[in-house]
């Protein structure tokens, strides 16, 4: 009796198992790529009611960061301004512009489709409902702004810098030491560390990494890594 | 099969006392041994009965594949949703996005207003706590914690009903508008019995106004205080005056308040209230009590004596006689009441001037008189005494009855129903209210429910909640306080008291309300304006120190004389058998029905009962004996048809607690009446007596279990409906509180019951630990006793320094290591009451949700604090073998150092932190439960349910997964604390030591580094933060229920503070011990043991203070 299954058929098991693994592998790759934060959220861009440079407002105006996001050091939430923030300078600068026609909208009783109702801003950085993180405990302790949302004051529309995951985190609360800044620096965009030691010589240190342990030291800065910390 | 049986050693010979939880426990040891065994109730973690068995397996897998399906449509957008951030667009001063403002307010209360700091975020009122500057501070009770509930309930009132059918608030306005403009109306106004300075002046207006014009007072359940003191005059104790203290069947510590409690508490710990001198059993107050059936005052006696209500004035009128008083009263019979009374006399003799003597308001009038006449003949009454005669203003009010009569005559046909309480439902039987209301031309209700009243009034008013309107009252002994809004009304048909009052003033009869023109304040703001400028001074200083405050310093009543008026006191013939006593009691959950529709106050657990979403009929164990139904009580009936079959297939356990608990129905005919109503054993009651707590059964719909009539069920919301049983139509006005002659009638009928006294049962020695003042044969000295705290139970036996696990990594260095914070607990279980406070306190803080009246008999509560309540009494008790000591102990996650869940969990869900918390990562727990499994306190709940996004009140509807109904409303969700994750299925949860209040509390002190630097006019790099830069002040941060306890039991703070922290100093002093401190676990929260002050003199003083609880 001939054989059923001819030679070539003797591999075939193999060839389905390698195939089969590689497309396995491949998808685990590709899950464990593109479905973290890193790929997904870093550069998320949407567009805004008001198309608002930070380059302009923060690059090349000077505006602090504090301005606008003003209770960033005493809240865990970093406010967007309110509509009357803007107003205050608005009103008298580029007030006819059109692309500020939702700022009209809100804040100026004479405008045409004036309604009153407050602009809705995209939200761009957004962390899960179970994680409680709060700015004021970063920012009054020597994070900057930019450690976390890259260079904004670059901006033309603001998008997500950094990936700010949980390892992302812990990165940093592992080693504070990388990011730590002088108080005085946090809501500096172009900060540079050795420009600083330079013009403020420390005894002793000489490298950026040194000043962020001398800062740690100083500070007392311990980040927490227990879950409590975001989580509760 | 079974866990692990700690092998106890057997208790000492000389040990005398007896402690249970339950019937079954005390009755049945050996079936009970399998609940201790459980970490949850039978059937808990199963799907359970036929219907729900359906939809168990086959539809699972079905709906699973349906939500499968739909998921599939779903990923076409898998993107992340857009969100938005909509900032204000003129922000208003104060608000800080992501930060919590505080307000003082107060919630007005019939006995004086509780005032408050109200916490709101971005304008939503989210929890209220006690406001500590205020000088009758204290805590707030589970009613003040559970009222911001009622604020976003959905089944609140919100819309105009006239006629039946809803209406606009224009139509209503007409109305308004004609009762205004005619000056002769005969309208009669009904307030409730707080008393508030502004609505006594708009009274005064409405007086001129109107020339016919009468005014009355109602509430249900205030008693006859009114009756037996002059019009207006209130009695208020001042406990830090009082050595002695005799409660006349008064809960008052419970809902029978006479006055701010704080003081009694402090002295009730030997060492002072923050734990700073050395203990001293002179400096504690000693109280009596004389009680019909347990209540928490009762719990907290030195001395209790438990009698008949109806024979209470019997004991009022010997003590009376004892000291003295000549009054005709017919003589005690009873040696031990005799000899009992004759110590007491004794003693209240010995401390003239610093003992107090209260009657509760549920005592008839001659009772009262007699209190103020005992007070007096001792010199207790005045400036520096125990007690002050208060003389407020809200004077001339008239009464139920006056009501009546002036319907009856003619005098009014217009009547305005401005009362928090809902006459038509809870009005004595013989006032035929519903027949007087015929009568009247125009009936307004106002009110935040469509209660029956509302149903039956021709016009009824969705009230604004007092968290929405602005007003003002006086505390009990008479601080003018102030009632702030924190929101405009949720609902903008909402109007508040003073809006219609100041309406019906208004020249045009023109309604304001809510919101004015341009943002202009409600009238009712300008009203309490007025009225304050008259007591505090005018100008805007003032006005405003009084908002930031809450109160206006210095302000009070004025003292009052009283002058007895002693008859002939009657005492009723003691209850028998054949002629049973009813006594009808205010409801620790529902007071006198108002709370009904608050599932928070609904599922806490009644703190005697133990009884939750229902009430039921209370009686002594010897009267059940006596009546035949003991047995009824004890063997639950088998609810599956197949005789015989036990374990895993019974319906019912072989103790018949659990999912199917059902109770024994009786009958009870008194005053021409009968009820319906399921019977409880209730241990510490006098005998012949049955106790209803009032309050339910407002309305069923289809779904009752009785299947009972169904037109009144658009009378209550979801939670209220189909719960328990009214006991209101038993009442006449001359029975009011206790009525006598009853009968009882068994019927061969059960219903079913979720009491929580068995969940959660945990197994030991010496749990809650009772100590002395009095020298012991055996146990000797008070000093002995206290010095015996730490050795009681196994824990003489305990190696010392015991870990059960390691406390240091691999490397040695130790895991708990934060140096600036390690924060811990301790519980006294001297003041604690067992109330309730802090576990609705909790509920409120930490997002819990409620689960229903199934799933809590299925042992599924969520409650992260847990009131146990034991009983405990001497095995030679002969004075009353009937009248065991309550213990009440709360129990929530002890944050052990050592914890024994933490090394079962197989995802690190449960870890430790460095600052000594046992924290719980939800977003990690997948649902094993083992960490429950291996917690020896049973402090863990697990979310069997996703109870906070589908509604658990429909029946069934948990089981139907996502397609069930979600959580109803709009307005819930708005209650949540935003700083705590809201739970969702499948996850493990406990208490936290409310980490969110502590995280808060650290960041905000880090904030100190940026003011150091300043202050030090030095760069930041070269300014050299210390531990005290980043170390919050001591004692600054306040748990929730720490915060919420009136009675200071628990105290909280960092370890680290050493003696400068009450919380440290308490866990340095003798009564301090560790629950189940033998086992190793090394738990933060201590408990500090109870100490009993009796009186050596009395006949019973050698049974009280041993009721040191085990459970084995």
């Amino acid at each position: 009796m001939a054989n059923i299954f001819p030679r070539w058929s003797n591999f075939l098991p193999l060839k389905i198992a390698v195939c089969a693994g590689s497309v396995a592998a491949g998808v685990a790759l590709a899950i464990t790529y593109y479905a973290t934060p890193k790929a997904q959220v870093v550069g998320y861009q949407p567009a805004q009611p008001i198309p608002f440079s930070h380059k302009i407002h923060v690059d090349q105006l000077g505006l602090d960061c504090r301005y606008c996001h003003s209770f960033v050091d005493v809240s865990g939430h970093s406010n967007v301004p309110s509509g009357n923030t803007c107003w205050n300078c608005h009103q008298h600068v580029q007030r006819d512009s059109p692309k500020l026609a939702p700022l009209h909208r809100s804040m100026n009783p004479t405008f045409a489709g004036y309604d009153g109702k407050p602009i809705e801003w995209v939200r761009i950085h957004k962390s899960p409902d179970y994680v409680y993180f709060n700015h004021s405990a970063h920012v009054n302790r020597g994070i900057s702004c930019q450690s976390c949302h890259g260079d904004v004051h670059q901006m033309e529309v603001v998008y997500q810098a950094e990936s700010h995951s949980m390892g992302w985190c812990l990165e940093c609360h592992r080693a504070p030491e990388k990011h730590l800044r002088p108080l005085e620096e946090v809501y500096n965009f172009s900060y540079n560390a050795e420009d600083y030691l330079k013009a403020n010589p420390q005894d002793g240190i000489s490298s950026a990494k040194d000043l962020g342990l001398k800062l740690k030291e100083q500070y007392l800065v311990k980040p927490k890594e227990t879950c409590a910390t975001c989580h509760h | 099969m079974s866990k692990r049986i700690l092998n106890h050693p057997s208790i000492p010979a000389d040990e005398t006392t007896v402690s249970w939880r339950s019937q079954g426990q005390l009755e049945d040891s050996a079936s009970f041994r399998q609940w201790l065994e459980r970490e949850f109730p039978q059937g808990a973690a199963e799907m359970a009965d036929g219907e729900d068995v359906e939809t168990s397996r086959r539809s699972f897998l079905k709906l699973m594949g349906a939500s499968t399906a739909l998921a599939g449509f779903g990923m076409a957008s898998c993107r992340r949703p857009e969100a938005y951030l909509v900032p204000y667009t003129k922000a208003p001063e104060w608000v800080i996005p992501g930060k919590a403002t505080y307000y003082a307010s107060s919630m007005p209360r019939p006995h004086g207003a509780t005032p408050l700091v109200v916490t709101t975020f971005e304008g939503r009122p989210t929890k209220v706590a006690p406001n500590h500057l205020h000088p009758d501070a204290g805590g707030t009770d589970a009613f003040a914690q559970a009222s911001v509930l009622d604020l976003y309930s959905p089944s609140r009132s919100r819309r105009v009903i006239h006629q039946k059918k809803v209406t606009s608030v224009a139509e209503l306005e007409k109305a308004i508008a004609a009762l205004a403009a005619d000056s002769s109306a005969k309208l009669g106004i009904v307030y409730g019995t707080d008393v508030s300075p502004t609505r006594v002046r708009l009274t005064e207006e409405l007086k001129k106004k109107f020339s016919a014009a009468k005014f009355y007072q109602y509430e249900a359940l205030t008693g006859d205080v009114a009756s037996a003191l002059p019009d207006g005059v209130k009695l208020a104790a001042n406990f830090s005056h009082a050595d002695r203290i005799l409660a006349l069947d008064c809960d008052f510590v419970g809902d029978d308040c006479q006055g701010p409690t704080a003081a009694f508490f402090d002295r009730r710990k030997p060492e002072g209230r923050d734990y700073t001198t050395a203990p001293d059993a002179a400096s504690m107050n000693r109280l009596y009590v004389v009680e019909g059936a347990f209540t928490v005052t009762g719990g907290m006696a030195d001395h209790r004596l438990r009698i008949a209500p109806s024979q209470v004035a019997g004991i009022a009128a010997a003590v009376a006689q004892g000291l003295g008083i000549a009054i005709s009263a017919p003589a005690l019979s009873d040696e031990k009441h005799l000899a009992w009374v004759a110590a007491l006399v004794e003693d209240l003799k010995e401390n003239a001037g610093k003992s107090l003597v209260l009657a509760g308001s549920r005592q008839p009038a001659a009772v009262q008189q007699i209190a103020v006449a005992i007070n007096q003949a001792l010199g207790n009454i005045g400036e520096g005494k125990p007690l002050a005669a208060l003389q407020s203003e809200a004077i001339g009010l008239g009464s139920l009855a006056q009501l009546r009569d002036d319907v009856q005559s003619g005098a009014i046909d217009s009547l305005l129903l401005l009362t928090p309480a809902n006459p038509i439902y809870d009005a004595p039987a013989d006032f035929q209210l519903s027949e007087l209301f015929s009568k009247l031309k125009l009936v307004i209700h106002h009110g935040m429910r469509t209660d029956a009243t509302a149903h039956a009034a021709t016009w009824h008013v969705p009230a604004a909640h007092y968290l929405e309107s602005w007003s003002d009252a006086r505390t009990s002994s008479g601080v003018y306080t102030v009632v702030q809004p924190m929101i405009l009304p949720l609902y903008p048909d909402c109007i508040s008291e003073f809006e219609l009052l100041l309406a019906l003033l208004a020249t045009d009869g023109k309604l304001l309300f809510g919101e004015g023109k341009d943002g202009a304040a409600s009238p009712a703001y300008d009203a309490v304006r007025a009225t304050f400028s008259a007591i505090g001074g005018a100008g805007d200083e003032v006005w405003k120190q009084l908002l930031r405050d809450g109160f206006f310093a210095g302000s009070t009543y004025a003292a009052a004389s009283l002058t007895p008026a002693l008859g002939a006191i009657v005492v009723p013939a003691a209850p028998t058998t054949s002629a049973l006593e009813v006594v009808f009691a205010t409801d620790s959950s529902v007071y006198d029905g108002r709370w009904i529709d608050n599932g928070w106050l609904q599922e806490a657990p009644d703190p005697i009962t133990k009884a939750t979403w229902d009430n039921a009929a209370l009686i002594a164990p010897a009267t059940a004996e006596a009546l035949g139904i003991t047995q009824e009580l004890r063997v639950p009936e088998p609810k599956t048809k197949f005789v015989g079959v036990e374990g895993k297939y019974a319906k019912v356990g072989p103790d018949g607690e659990g999912e199917h608990r059902t109770q024994r129905m009786i009958e009870i005919s008194v005053n021409g009446k009968s009820l319906k109503i399921p019977v409880l054993v209730s241990f510490g009651q006098a005998e012949n007596v049955i106790v209803i707590p009032l309050g339910y059964g407002q309305g069923f719909d289809a779904d009752d279990e009785l299947k009972r009539d169904t037109s009144k069920s658009g009378h209550v919301g979801l939670v209220g409906v189909n719960t328990g049983f009214d006991a209101y139509p038993l009442r006449t006005s001359a029975s009011a509180y206790i009525a006598t002659g009853a009968t009882v009638k068994v019927l061969d009928q059960r219903y079913s019951m979720a009491l929580t006294q068995e969940h959660h049962a945990m197994y030991g020695r010496a749990l809650a630990r009772e100590i002395s003042t009095m020298v012991d044969k055996n146990k000797g000295s008070f000093e002995e006793q206290l010095a015996d705290v730490p050795k009681q139970g196994n824990d003489s036996h305990a190696p010392p320094n015991i870990y059960l696990y390691k406390p240091e990594d691999t490397k040695g260095e130790p895991l708990i290591n934060d140096k600036l914070h390690q924060w811990a607990m301790s519980i006294d279980l001297s003041s604690c009451t067992g109330c309730n406070a802090c576990l609705v306190a909790c509920q409120a803080e930490n997002n819990i949700p409620i689960v229903g009246k199934k799933q809590v008999a299925a042992g599924r509560e969520m409650h992260w604090i847990r009131m146990d309540r034991y009983y405990a009494t001497q095995a030679d008790n002969t004075f009353d073998a009937g009248n065991p000591e309550l213990v009440p102990q709360p129990v929530a996650c002890v944050h052990c150092e050592s914890a024994p869940c933490e090394t079962v969990c197989p995802v690190n869900a449960t870890i430790h932190s460095e600052d000594g918390l046992n924290v719980m990562a939800y977003n990690r727990c997948i649902g094993t439960r083992y960490c429950a499994n291996n917690c020896p306190y049973k402090a863990r709940r697990f979310n069997y349910f996703d109870y906070n996004k589908r509604n658990p009140l429909i029946a069934k509807n948990l089981y139907k997964g996502p397609f069930g109904v979600k959580q109803v409303g709009e307005a819930p969700h708005l209650q949540r604390n935003p700083n705590v994750s809201v739970r969702m299925r499948g996850v493990m949860e406990k208490c936290t030591y409310c980490v969110q209040r502590l995280k808060d509390a650290v960041i905000r002190q880090k904030r100190g580094q940026k003011q150091g630097v300043l202050e030090s006019g030095k760069p930041s790099p070269a300014f050299q933060v210390t531990e005290t830069t980043l170390r919050i002040p001591v004692d600054s941060v306040k748990v929730a229920c720490q915060d919420a306890c009136v009675a200071g039991a628990i105290t909280f703070g960092n370890l680290l503070d050493k003696e400068k922290s009450a919380m440290a100093r308490s866990k340095e002093i003798a009564r301090n011990y560790d629950l189940l401190h033998y086992i190793g676990t090394r738990p933060r929260t201590s408990y500090l043991a109870r100490v009993k002050n009796p009186n050596p003199k009395m006949p019973d003083a050698a049974f009280v203070g041993k009721a040191t609880v085990h459970m084995v």
